[in-house]
């Protein structure tokens, strides 16, 4: 676009005053041209399937609108919602614990140690979720790693391997990648606070619990619950993971679901009520996230 | 000092418990991907051998079940992604530039930040769904063309939001100074602002590379059956050969660790939440 408008300035040579005059014309508009292109995908590729899916939503089998798809969800599907809900809360409130803690000692111990988690924990957040569900299938099977280990040191009957192919495998899942993801985010907040606050605390008579729940995690909430929110938002979304783990069992999540009811049953309304309910799940969380950024200026 | 000995051991403690549960599953997938014969319940494989990853590799023929030849898989994938790359950068940075650095009404600014924020917010396997719906009457469900589109919108609204933080950290007296003594927008654009944001934009280029390398969901139902990227021989794999399964799990996770060791220097907390959905 720039280069356009230098070519046809070259063109009318040395007519300074048009060049002006051109410039002065497109210089307000040349944010909108250079933002175009990316909006126009936004809305085309996303926007307009993401408002499809709820009108889609009321349209029955016969092409009237009515509640029909909403119906069928609810007898079909009432436990799986309910399930995805349970996990996805599971998960989250599991997920924050651990990195709050996991971020307190990371940000207390100047050991050896801790500055070996500090590298390590990351490891999780740059794996995609199906390379992590084939590294579950293979540590939670029932044949896996993990109950080969509880056998042989004798945690467990060696013929009766513990089943880690449900809501426990997946909590174990989601935890394992969203909870590295969390300490860098809390980390990052718990690294502003001076560490003369801690000092002040301990001096006089703070013990670590009442550092962590009267200092530590209240001058860094907003920083937690945007974490918890990206992390609950996106779990309940989440499709490749729980599809390899315990895609075909009962109960299983939403995103399941609505692959079964596109690829087997061809049927888009119930899919996408299904859809409408995983949004509905996300929807206050989600309006916080978008809120709370807007109010952050996200690009500044 | 014996407080002291019991902090430590419980340090140590905890350090094993937490090595165990980070490194367990992905040795796990390593051994696997090594192992010709393992039966339960022996603590090793009772045969190992690199058989697989030769199949897989397509350096010898394969009659096993379930046996894959990841290579055009690969090829396809990266062949995609450099496209996916080229592509959404050529979008994103003159947008990052535009909402960085140029005047745009407040309230549009908003606009177009919600916009970008939705993606991440709500979840996108119902909206590929309906998009499928879209392709199917334009006839690009299953082609190779309709799997980049996807990875496009995918990637667009991290590479925009990278872009953005980017161009705003460069200061604007630098630009202005160079426009002061002559030199036009775009010149002062090629000579300052650019050079300036390099490390960034590359960063935002890995991190969009790898999200079309790893993405999931989208390809899923856009690309399926024809479309086979290396995630989708994952899956394929996954329920019917676990040595092969565990051989293109640790393909794709190579480029995410060395990602991992490249990106500790550019790169915000803040964006790598959505990395591989």
């Amino acid at each position: 676009m720039g280069y356009s408008l230098k070519k046809e300035l070259n063109l009318k040579e040395n007519k300074k005053e048009v060049g002006e005059k051109y410039s002065h014309l497109t210089s307000p508009l040349l944010p909108y041209l250079l933002v175009l292109p990316a909006v126009m995908v936004i809305v085309l590729l996303y926007l307009y399937p993401f408002l499809a899916s709820f009108w889609k939503s009321f349209i029955g089998k016969d092409g009237i609108l009515s509640l029909s798809n909403y119906q069928k969800t609810l007898n079909l599907y009432r436990m799986d919602i309910i399930f995805t809900f349970g996990v996805t809360v599971l998960s989250t409130l599991i997920a924050t614990c651990l990195s709050i803690l996991l971020s307190v000692y990371l940000k207390l111990s100047k050991s050896w140690l801790a500055k070996q988690i500090g590298i390590l924990y990351r490891l999780p957040i740059f794996l995609p979720y199906v390379v992590v569900a084939q590294m579950m299938r293979s540590f939670l099977a029932p044949h896996g790693i993990l109950n080969l280990i509880l056998a042989k040191s004798g945690l467990i009957d060696i013929e009766n391997p513990l089943q880690f192919f449900n809501w426990v495998g997946l909590t174990f899942g989601f935890v394992w990648k969203e909870a590295p993801f969390m300490v860098l985010i809390i980390l990052a907040g718990f690294q502003m606070i001076d560490d003369s606050y801690i000092e002040a605390a301990k001096s006089v008579g703070a013990k670590l619990p009442q550092i962590i729940t009267k200092i530590l995690v209240p001058m860094n909430k907003s920083n937690i619950l945007v974490a918890a929110t990206l992390v609950f938002c996106s779990l309940v979304g989440c499709f490749s993971f729980p599809y390899m783990l315990i895609g075909g069992k009962t109960p299983g999540t939403i995103t399941i679901d609505i692959a079964h009811r596109v690829n087997y049953f061809g049927d888009y309304g119930v899919a996408n009520a299904l859809g409408v309910f995983s949004y509905l799940m996300v929807s206050l969380l989600a309006v916080y996230y978008i809120r709370s950024m807007m109010k952050k200026g996200l690009y500044e | 000092m014996p407080k002291n000995w019991i902090i430590k051991t419980i340090e140590i403690i905890i350090f094993i418990i937490f090595l165990f549960f980070l490194l367990v599953p992905l040795l796990s997938t390593i051994i696997w991907s090594i192992a010709l014969r393992w039966y339960w319940p022996n603590t090793f494989p009772q045969e190992i051998g690199l058989d697989y990853w030769l199949q897989a590799l397509g350096m010898i023929k394969s009659l096993t079940l379930g046996a894959v030849n990841v290579i055009p898989a690969f090829l396809l994938s990266l062949g995609i992604a450099i496209i996916v790359v080229l592509l959404t950068m050529s979008i994103a940075i003159p947008a990052g530039y535009a909402l960085a650095k140029l005047r745009i009404p407040k309230f549009l600014k908003g606009l177009i930040l919600i916009l970008f924020l939705l993606p991440r917010a709500f979840p996108q396997q119902p909206v590929f769904i309906n998009l499928m719906l879209v392709f199917n009457k334009i006839g690009l469900t299953g082609t190779v063309g309709g799997v980049i589109l996807v990875h496009l919108v995918v990637s667009i609204v991290y590479a925009v939001w990278i872009t953005t933080s980017t161009f705003s950290s460069i200061p604007p007296e630098l630009e202005e100074a160079a426009r002061s003594v002559g030199a036009s927008r775009i010149r002062s654009f090629l000579k300052i602002t650019l050079p300036l944001s390099a490390p960034g934009l590359i960063a935002s280029a890995v991190f969009v590379f790898l999200t079309s390398m790893d993405e999931f969901t989208g390809t899923f139902f856009i690309g399926i059956p024809f479309v086979t990227t290396l995630p989708m021989t994952l899956y394929s794999a996954s329920g019917s050969n676990i040595q092969f399964a565990s051989v293109i799990a640790i393909l794709l996770l190579v480029p995410s660790i060395l990602f991992m060791i490249i990106i500790q220097k550019f790169l915000k907390a803040e964006y790598l939440g959505g990395m591989g959905g």
